[in-house]
C-alpha cells in the first residue's frame, strides 16, 4: 500500500468483535508504573503462546488484543484466556497488571518510551505529550459490512459516546490528585492535535478525497496518525470506538464490547436515522459532561435538544437495542450493564471508594490489581 | 576559678568530635562525587572512611568500631527489614529458577572460594569461613545506589533477593562453622549443633514476633510520613535489645520479619526509604565504620589473597546467575547487570568477622586481614557496578538518570 491511499476496506464479517486493552504494569513493592513491557513480552514469547501483545508509547504499558470475537461469550472467553496467560507470566516476573484508564500517582516525568522506530518519532514530534500519553484504553472493534455502511456506524455511534465513557469511567485520579473527572484520561487524548471527532463524510470515496488531502499535507501519513474517538479500520473492515477507559475487570470490558456490537446492530439493521453534520453541535458538550459527571452529567439529544441525565439516556437506550442484544446474544451483558447504571455503579465509583476506605494511592492500585485477577 | 575553668588549651576533642568530623567530611564527600563525578555517594562515606581509619590518617581504630557497634548494627537492621520487604515468597514460588539462580551463584562462590584459598595452603577452617562471608552482597550499597537512581525492575527486584538470600546463606553458614569450631577447638559437640539450632531458631521466632508487631503498628498507624516511622524506628530498636539479651544474632531476625510482613500481606508498605533522616544518618555512618577497620597490617597479610578472592568471586556469581538467568526470565543484558551488581561487600561482612572475634579473636584477626581487604575494594568499587548495572539495564528514573 502506497503512502497517501487508504486502500481497500477489507472484507470482515458483519457485527464480529475485537477487543484492545492497554494495561498498567506496576512494581509489586510501592506499586507504580514500571516499565516491564519488555520483560514480559519477552516471557510470552518464550512461551511460545500465540497472543496479539503489543509494547505501547512508554514502558509501563501493554496492549492485549483477542482475535475475532463471534459473539460476547466469545470475547469474555478470549479476554480471560489472555488475561490469565499474561498474569502467570506477570506472577513469573513479579510484576502486577491492572486495568484503569490511568494511574493515580505515577508522574509522567518518570515515563521512558519505548524503544522502536515509531515511539521514537512519536516522542520527537510531540515531546511530553508522549510521556503524558501514559493513559490505558479500551477500544472495540466491529466489523462491517463494507465501508459506506462502515461510515454510517461511525457517525451513528457518536451520539452514543458519552453511554461508553460513562460506563467504562475509571480514570479519577491522575498525578496524586483527585480530578474530579470520572474519565480524566480523556483530556490527555484531547491534548493532540488529530484528536476529537472525524469529519463529517458519509461515503468511502469521499473519505478518500478526504484522507487524501491530508496526505498532502504531510500532516499524516496513514490512518493512525488520526486519535480520533472513533475512527474506520480499513485493514480490519471495522469500526474502532476508541473513548473507553479499560475497565477494571475483563468482565466489564466484554459487557461494554457487547453494548456497542448491540448498538451497531440496531443501527445497521434499523437504519434508525440519517446523520447529520448538525448531529456533532453537541457532540463535545455531551463528551465533556461524560468525562465530568459520568452517569449523571447532562445529556443533550443532538436532534431534540431535550436534556437528560446520561443514565437516563442508557437506560432509554438499552430498551431500544434489547431485541438486538438478543439476537447477538449480547442480552445477559446488557443487563448487567442496566443494573450498575440504575445503582450509579462504575470502576470510577470503586475507585473512589478504594481510596476512601485506605486513604493511599498506593493501596488503591494494589486493589487494581487484585481486582485484574477477577 | 580553676575549678569552672579547667586547663582549656591544648583542646582535648572528645570522641563526638571525631565522629561529627566523619560524618561532615562523609557528607562532602559523598555529595562531591555525587554532584561532580555522577558516582554514588556511598563510595565517598567509604573513602572518608578508609581514610580517616587505621590504614592512612589513623583517627580512627577497631575500639571505636567497638563503641559504635549499635549503629552499626541498628543501621543494618533497618536497612535488612526494608530489604526483607522487597522479598515475597509467593513470586519465588511462582518462579522457583530464582532460587536456583540464587542457590547457584552462592554455592559456587562458596565452592571456588574455598578451593582458592586451599590451593593457597589455607587452613580447611579458614578458607571455610572467608568463603561463607565471600558469599554476602551487600545489602547496604545495593539498597544505597538503588535507592539513589530510584531504580525499579527486573534486575532491581531480584537483585534484592538474590542480596537478601546471600545475607541468610553467609550468617547462617558461617554460624554453623562457628558451631564446627565450638566442636573442634574445645571438643564440644554438643554446643557445636545445639548453638546453631538455637540461633537459627530463635531468630525465626524473634522474626515472627517483630513481623506481628509491625502488623499491629500498621493498623494504628500510617508510616508513610516522618512522624509514623519513629515509631518503627523504636520497634527495631527494641528488637535489637531483646536480640542481644538472647545472644541471637542482630541481622537474621530484621530481615525474616521484612520476608513475612510482605508474604503475608500484598499491600504496599512503605516509608521514608530508610526511615528518614535519622536513618539515614545512621547509614552513612555505618559505611565510615566499616571503612575505619582496615589496617595497614592487613593489607600487607591478606591484600594479596584478597584481590585473588574478588576475582574468584566475579567469575562464579557470574556463572551461576547466567546459569538460570535466562529461563527465568531475564534478557542476556539482564543477566550481566544483575551478576555486576551483585559484587560490593560491606557491613554484613565486617558484622560476621567481628562476631567470630568474640570467640576466637586469633583466628579473627587471619580472617579479618582478608575479608577487610576485600571489603576496602568492594565498598569502593562495588557501588560503582551497582550503578552502571542499574543504568544499563534501564532501570534508573529521572534525575538519576
Amino acid at each position: 500500500m502506497a503512502i497517501g491511499t487508504l486502500g481497500k476496506f477489507a472484507d470482515s464479517r458483519p457485527l464480529t468483535l475485537g477487543i484492545e486493552l492497554e494495561l498498567q504494569l506496576v512494581n509489586l513493592h510501592s506499586y507504580d508504573l514500571v516499565g516491564a513491557a519488555p520483560d514480559l513480552i519477552r516471557d510470552v514469547e518464550r512461551r511460545k503462546l500465540e497472543m496479539d501483545i503489543k509494547p505501547e508509547m512508554t514502558l509501563s504499558m501493554i496492549e492485549m488484543a483477542t482475535g475475532i470475537c463471534g459473539d460476547y461469550n466469545d470475547a469474555l472467553r478470549q479476554l480471560t484466556d489472555i488475561r490469565d496467560a499474561l498474569l502467570t507470566s506477570a506472577d513469573r516476573l513479579n510484576i502486577g497488571i491492572c486495568g484503569g484508564g490511568t494511574h493515580g500517582f505515577q508522574l509522567w516525568g518518570d515515563r521512558k518510551i519505548s524503544d522502536s522506530p515509531r515511539f521514537n518519532y512519536l516522542s520527537d514530534l510531540y515531546g511530553y505529550l508522549a510521556k503524558q500519553f501514559t493513559i490505558f484504553g479500551q477500544h472495540v472493534h466491529i466489523g462491517c459490512p463494507g465501508p459506506d455502511v462502515g461510515l454510517y456506524v461511525m457517525h451513528g455511534l457518536s451520539r452514543y459516546i458519552p453511554h461508553f465513557i460513562a460506563l467504562s469511567a475509571s480514570s479519577p485520579f491522575v498525578q496524586e490528585n483527585d480530578t474530579g473527572f470520572q474519565s480524566a484520561r480523556l483530556n490527555s487524548v484531547f491534548a493532540f492535535p488529530l484528536s476529537g471527532r472525524s469529519p463529517f463524510v458519509e461515503t468511502w470515496a469521499d473519505f478518500n478525497v478526504f484522507f487524501e488531502k491530508m496526505t498532502a499535507t504531510g500532516v499524516v501519513k496513514s490512518m493512525k496518525d488520526f486519535y480520533w474517538d472513533i475512527r474506520p479500520k480499513p485493514e480490519y473492515g471495522t469500526v474502532e470506538v476508541r473513548v473507553m477507559d479499560t475497565p477494571l475487570t475483563v468482565l466489564r470490558a466484554a459487557q461494554i464490547a457487547a453494548y456497542i456490537q448491540s448498538l451497531a446492530r440496531y443501527l445497521i439493521v434499523e437504519r434508525p436515522f440519517r446523520p447529520v453534520e448538525d448531529d456533532y453541535l453537541v457532540y463535545t458538550f455531551n463528551r465533556f459532561q461524560a468525562c465530568r459527571f459520568g452517569y449523571s452529567g447532562t445529556y443533550v439529544d443532538p436532534r431534540t435538544h431535550e436534556q437528560k441525565t446520561i443514565a437516563e439516556d442508557i437506560l432509554q437506550t438499552f430498551a431500544r437495542v434489547e431485541q438486538h442484544a438478543i439476537e447477538l446474544g449480547a442480552d445477559e451483558a446488557l443487563r448487567a450493564l442496566q443494573t450498575d447504571v440504575a445503582a450509579g455503579r462504575n470502576d470510577t465509583a470503586i475507585l473512589r471508594a478504594d481510596f476512601l476506605a485506605t486513604e493511599s494511592l498506593p493501596e488503591v492500585v494494589h486493589r487494581q490489581c487484585e481486582r485484574w485477577r477477577t | 576559678m580553676d575549678n569552672m575553668f579547667p586547663q582549656i588549651w591544648p583542646l582535648h576533642p572528645d570522641q563526638t568530635m571525631h565522629v561529627a568530623v566523619a560524618l561532615v567530611l562523609a557528607g562532602m564527600a559523598g555529595e562531591g562525587l555525587a554532584r561532580f563525578a555522577r558516582l554514588p555517594r556511598v563510595t565517598g562515606y567509604s573513602l572518608t572512611g578508609l581514610l580517616l581509619g587505621p590504614s592512612m590518617f589513623g583517627w580512627f581504630g577497631a575500639h571505636d568500631v567497638a563503641a559504635f557497634r549499635i549503629v552499626i548494627e541498628l543501621a543494618l537492621a533497618l536497612l535488612l527489614f526494608e530489604l526483607g520487604i522487597r522479598v515475597d515468597l509467593r513470586w519465588l514460588r511462582a518462579n522457583p529458577w530464582i532460587v536456583a539462580a540464587s542457590l547457584a551463584e552462592a554455592s559456587l562462590t562458596f565452592i571456588a572460594t574455598f578451593t582458592v584459598l586451599r590451593l593457597m595452603d589455607a587452613t580447611t577452617g579458614f578458607s571455610l569461613v572467608v568463603a561463607a562471608i565471600a558469599i554476602g552482597t551487600s545489602p547496604a550499597v545495593v539498597m544505597r545506589v538503588a535507592a539513589e537512581l530510584r531504580a525499579e525492575g527486573q534486575v532491581t527486584q531480584r537483585l534484592f533477593v538474590f542480596t537478601a538470600l546471600n545475607v541468610l546463606y553467609s550468617v547462617v553458614l558461617s554460624k554453623m562453622l562457628v558451631g564446627g569450631m565450638h566442636g573442634s577447638f574445645r571438643n564440644d559437640w554438643i554446643a557445636a549443633i545445639v548453638h546453631p539450632a538455637y540461633l537459627l531458631l530463635g531468630s525465626l521466632l524473634m522474626g515472627l514476633a517483630i513481623a506481628m508487631a509491625f502488623r499491629l503498628l500498621r493498623r494504628g498507624f500510617d508510616l508513610s510520613d516522618e512522624h509514623g516511622v519513629v515509631v518503627l524506628f523504636g520497634l527495631l530498636l527494641l528488637a535489637l535489645s531483646l536480640l542481644h539479651a538472647f545472644a541471637l544474632p542482630t541481622m537474621l531476625a530484621p530481615l525474616l520479619a521484612g520476608v513475612l510482613v510482605k508474604s503475608l500481606d500484598r499491600r504496599p508498605h512503605l516509608w521514608p526509604r530508610h526511615f528518614g533522616t535519622a536513618g539515614g544518618v545512621l547509614v552513612i555512618f555505618l559505611f565510615v565504620l566499616t571503612g575505619v577497620t582496615l589496617t595497614a597490617g592487613d593489607i600487607v597479610a591478606g591484600g594479596v589473597a584478597a584481590l585473588v578472592l574478588i576475582a574468584v568471586r566475579l567469575a562464579s556469581k557470574g556463572a551461576g546467575v547466567a546459569m538460570f538467568g535466562p529461563i527465568g526470565g531475564l534478557s542476556r543484558r539482564q543477566t550481566l547487570a544483575l551478576a555486576v551488581a551483585l559484587q560490593p561487600m560491606s557491613g554484613v561482612a565486617f558484622l560476621l568477622t567481628e562476631d567470630i572475634r568474640s570467640f576466637y579473636p586469633e583466628f579473627a584477626a587471619q580472617v579479618g586481614a582478608v575479608v577487610f581487604c576485600m571489603v576496602a575494594v568492594l565498598e569502593l568499587a562495588g557501588p560503582l557496578g551497582v550503578q552502571w548495572a542499574l543504568r544499563f539495564s534501564n532501570e534508573s528514573t529521572g534525575r538519576g538518570r
